[in-house]
């Protein structure tokens, strides 16, 4: 395993990573924010007060005596409000010493060290701030890689804390949080490892070249310049890239073909068939080989970026989409792979100059990594066009709020008419309301993304299960029609106690030879329940299953193979008869509703209506009936077709009972004339004949009173176990309607009853 | 299934308990862990130790929170 990342490429690739690492702490080991150039002192001009002490954020004003023409004032780590001879100053969030340096216009200057003691102090407020910005931040990172940053470092500088220390607390954060989203990606197969790597390293120079850059401006131009340098580079850089990205991304939205694969462009086509020996490298995001010196620059690029104006990703991303040709959600979480490498080189840039506030750093880490995880979850829910639609707006609004703030900067530095101060505080101010909306605009779409895809993923899984859930027993349905009464025993089996009394006689009978039972649980539901409240269905769907595999470990305890089945269904009695048929059951075992009195005489109407549409036998199995055995078995008949066919299957049930001895039953009325008892005498007889012929013990009894009560109360004296009677066919009002004999039967026999189709 | 529940609960108490632990530690040693990690040098070391013991501990707290709660990532049936 260790052997196939142990390449040439590897090596180089980890040499090179590392190598950059040392080599930030070797420039950085003589921070050039420590040294300062010793000023052309003049003792003309004079601070007052002469030695300011003073907390962290902490705003004290300050006057200049003996300045002529304007002066430029400039802190090393603090932040200069205002113009003239009188300002405040208000201190950084860091301790420790800063330098104020001051020159007039005719070329004097002056510096004054300020100690600045104690930590910025974090109210519930800005804490509670950090949090949610930190996890719209991430959650919008998490989806395209990067973004958030942006809202980021003003924010924390509109708590008080100085730029820089905004920045390097917020580098600091991005860096465990691109390692935490990049991990994440990655178990979804999105993450191409090496080109963020190689992107990341020349990133890092990058950003190390746009802070020198940055510097060098600020230093020329100060605060204003480097503002204006940073609104510049936005505009245009957000212009070009963010439109192409947001227009590709609507073009994909209108062509309706939002699932199809990714067209690589003409331009990344170009580059991968372009050929320089000696630094072609196979990436497997691309399916390709290209040359390192075209990702080189494109890394360089992203690092410029990042350092300018925080978020590298918006030229990252579409750089690795539209001129290398990797899929979006690849790009965007290879991102994260060149955001950790630049971001952990930027950490130790300026961990090593002291400026990371650690508490604001983590602060922002805690809610960004709660979103990160969410925004790379959603990745796996959406089209790709989607990871250019939310960089494409959000690009945009980023554009149009750094172009509202240009003229502000243009007139700071005398390049425009001076902008009145207020005018210039309410643009500033929606300026930044623009950002937040950018990011929140981001956070918006992904969450929505995320909750639409999410419910038709979920509506699609429950169409899957409901589809499954209509197959039936791996009988197949070309299976020769059983013989045995009990050879294929079908148990319809609930969660009520009802239920228990036949699932315990079906396994008792399967007991006795085939060793083999078929339960079904029938889950009623109707399409639009389904995808409605699929959530509901999976909640009434649960105790179901668990019963079920209950009921096969109740089976197999008994040494009966169990095969259990759950049916989704409108109406239960239909799928349990349809099973029966289709499966070619030779019986149904079932349960029976209904205690005393008048619900006694009831059946539960599910019974009534399976055996009503049933085509097979159905057994009615009270929940306290005994074990049949056959002691003795009871078989009604009547003359007719029915109990001739009852009978009949007495008889087997009899031989499957080695022989169980037979009581055959026959009622009439009182009113009944002899011959009509006459006629009853002669079908008991012959049923008894035809018992005795078969070697099986049987004697006949003719009973008076009403049919069903007659012939439980032969039952109960007789201390019998099973009653056999026949019943209408399926054609017509019979096919509803029981008989009402039977069915008074099944009410009132404590025993359990086989109903026997013909 | 029960199981496997209770365990990814179990694993999401213990690794959120871990986390604002951390955050606790942090807060009591504010003083300190600021005071050295301005000094700046080698003490670069605090803070990006630091980011990286949060990063797993409160990473994959919040990994199994989402998880816990059902948010997790579409299914793909092979």
């Amino acid at each position: 395993m260790m052997r196939h990342y142990l390449t040439w490429e590897n090596l180089i690739i980890a040499t090179l990573f590392i190598g950059l690492q040392v080599g930030i702490w070797a420039v950085y080991a003589d921070p050039q924010i420590g040294t300062e150039t010793t000023p052309t002192t003049s003792t003309a001009l004079v601070f007052e007060p002469a030695e300011p002490k003073l907390e962290t954020g902490e705003k004290i004003p300050l006057s200049l005596h003996g300045a002529s023409g304007d002066i430029v004032w400039h802190s090393l780590k603090g932040k200069i409000e205002g113009r003239g001879d009188q300002v405040y100053y208000l201190a950084p969030a860091a301790p420790g010493k800063d330098t104020i340096t001051v020159t007039d216009a005719t070329g004097n200057t002056a510096t004054l060290t300020i100690e600045v003691s104690g930590f910025l102090d974090l109210q519930i407020h800005n804490v509670l701030f950090l949090l949610f910005v930190g996890f719209v931040g991430g959650l919008v990172s998490g989806f395209i890689g990067s973004g958030g940053a942006f809202v980021l470092t003003p924010a924390m500088m509109s708590m008080g804390v100085p730029g820089i220390v905004a920045v390097a607390s917020n580098i600091c954060h991005k860096f465990p949080k691109a390692l935490v989203g990049a991990m994440k990606r990655a178990k979804y197969g999105q993450v191409d490892v090496k080109l963020g790597i190689i992107m990341g390293i020349s990133a890092e120079i990058g950003v190390l070249y746009g802070a020198h850059i940055q510097e060098m401006i600020k230093t020329r131009m100060g605060d204003a310049g480097s503002n204006l340098y940073v609104s510049v580079v936005f505009v245009v850089v957000l212009a070009i890239v963010g439109g192409y990205v947001l227009r590709d991304a609507l073009k994909i939205y209108r062509s309706g073909n939002m699932a199809e694969q990714e067209e690589v462009t003409k331009l990344a086509r170009w580059v991968q068939s372009i050929h320089i020996p000696g630094t072609m490298m196979y990436f497997n995001s691309l399916k390709a080989r290209v040359s390192v010196l075209i990702t080189i620059p494109l890394g360089f690029a992203t690092g410029m970026l990042a350092a300018t104006i925080a978020v590298g990703g918006f030229i990252g991303v579409p750089s690795m989409i539209y001129v290398l040709g990797a899929p979006s959600l690849m790009a965007s979480a290879s991102e994260l792979v060149i955001a950790f490498v630049m971001g952990l080189g930027g950490s130790i840039k300026f961990a090593w100059s002291g400026f990371v506030d650690i508490r604001l750093a983590m602060i922002i880490l805690a809610g960004s990594l709660f979103g990160i995880q969410l925004g790379a979850i959603g990745t796996t829910y959406v089209k790709p066009y989607m990871v250019k639609l939310v960089m494409g707006i959000i690009m945009v609004l980023v554009l149009l709020s750094r172009a509202l703030m240009v003229p502000i900067y243009l007139s700071t530095l005398g390049y425009i008419d001076k902008i009145d101060t207020g005018i210039a505080s309410v643009v500033s101010n929606i300026s930044f309301s623009m950002l937040v909306g950018a990011l929140l605009t981001g956070a918006i779409i992904v969450l929505y993304a995320l909750w639409s895809g999410w419910r038709a993923h979920a509506v699609e899984e429950q169409a899957a299960e409901v589809a499954a859930m209509r197959t039936s027993f791996s009988l197949p349905e070309s299976t020769i029609a059983s013989q045995g009464v009990f050879d294929r025993m079908l148990v319809a089996s609930d969660t009520s106690e009802f239920s228990a009394g036949a699932l315990r006689q079906a396994i008792n009978l399967a007991q006795q030879d085939i060793n083999q039972l078929y339960v079904m649980s029938v889950l009623v539901s109707n399409p639009e329940y389904e995808s409605l409240v699929p959530q509901l269905l999976q909640n009434e769907k649960q105790p179901l299953l668990a019963h079920l595999d209950q009921v096969k470990v109740q089976a197999q305890q008994a040494g009966v193979s169990c095969e259990a089945l759950l049916r989704y269904g409108t109406t239960p009695y239909e799928e349990l008869v349809a099973e029966a048929e289709k499966s070619r059951m030779s019986v149904i075992v079932m349960g029976r509703r209904g205690k005393s009195g008048v619900m006694r005489t009831m059946m539960g109407s599910s019974t009534a209506k399976v055996i009503g549409f049933s085509p097979v036998n159905v057994l009615v199995v009270p929940r306290a009936a005994p074990t049949i055995s056959g002691q003795p078995i009871v078989v009604g008949v009547d003359g007719s077709r029915y109990s001739e066919r009852a009978a009949a299957v007495a008889k087997q049930i009899a031989q499957f009972l080695n022989n169980a001895p037979v009581v055959v039953v026959s009622v009439v009325y009182a009113q009944h004339d002899a011959a009509r008892r006459e006629e009853a005498n002669q079908a008991v007889q012959q049923t008894v004949d035809s018992f005795q012929a078969e070697d099986i013990k049987a004697e006949g009894i003719v009973v008076e009173g009403r049919a069903a009560e007659a012939l439980v109360g032969e039952a109960t004296r007789r201390n019998a176990d099973l009653i056999v009677v026949g019943t209408h066919g399926r054609t017509g009002l019979e096919r509803v309607l029981v008989g009402s004999v039977s069915e008074r039967i099944i009410g009132l026999a404590s025993c359990s009853v086989l109903v026997v189709k013909t | 299934m029960g199981d496997a529940k209770t365990r990814a609960l179990t694993k999401t108490f213990i690794l959120g308990g871990a986390s604002a632990l951390l955050y606790l530690i942090l807060w009591l040693l504010s003083e300190h862990i600021m005071a050295y990690s301005q000094q700046g040098k080698w003490f670069f070391i605090i803070p990006i130790a630091i980011a990286f013991v949060f990063s797993a501990v409160h990473g994959a707290f919040t990994g199994y929170f989402w998880d816990v709660l059902g948010v997790k990532a579409k299914s793909v049936k092979k």
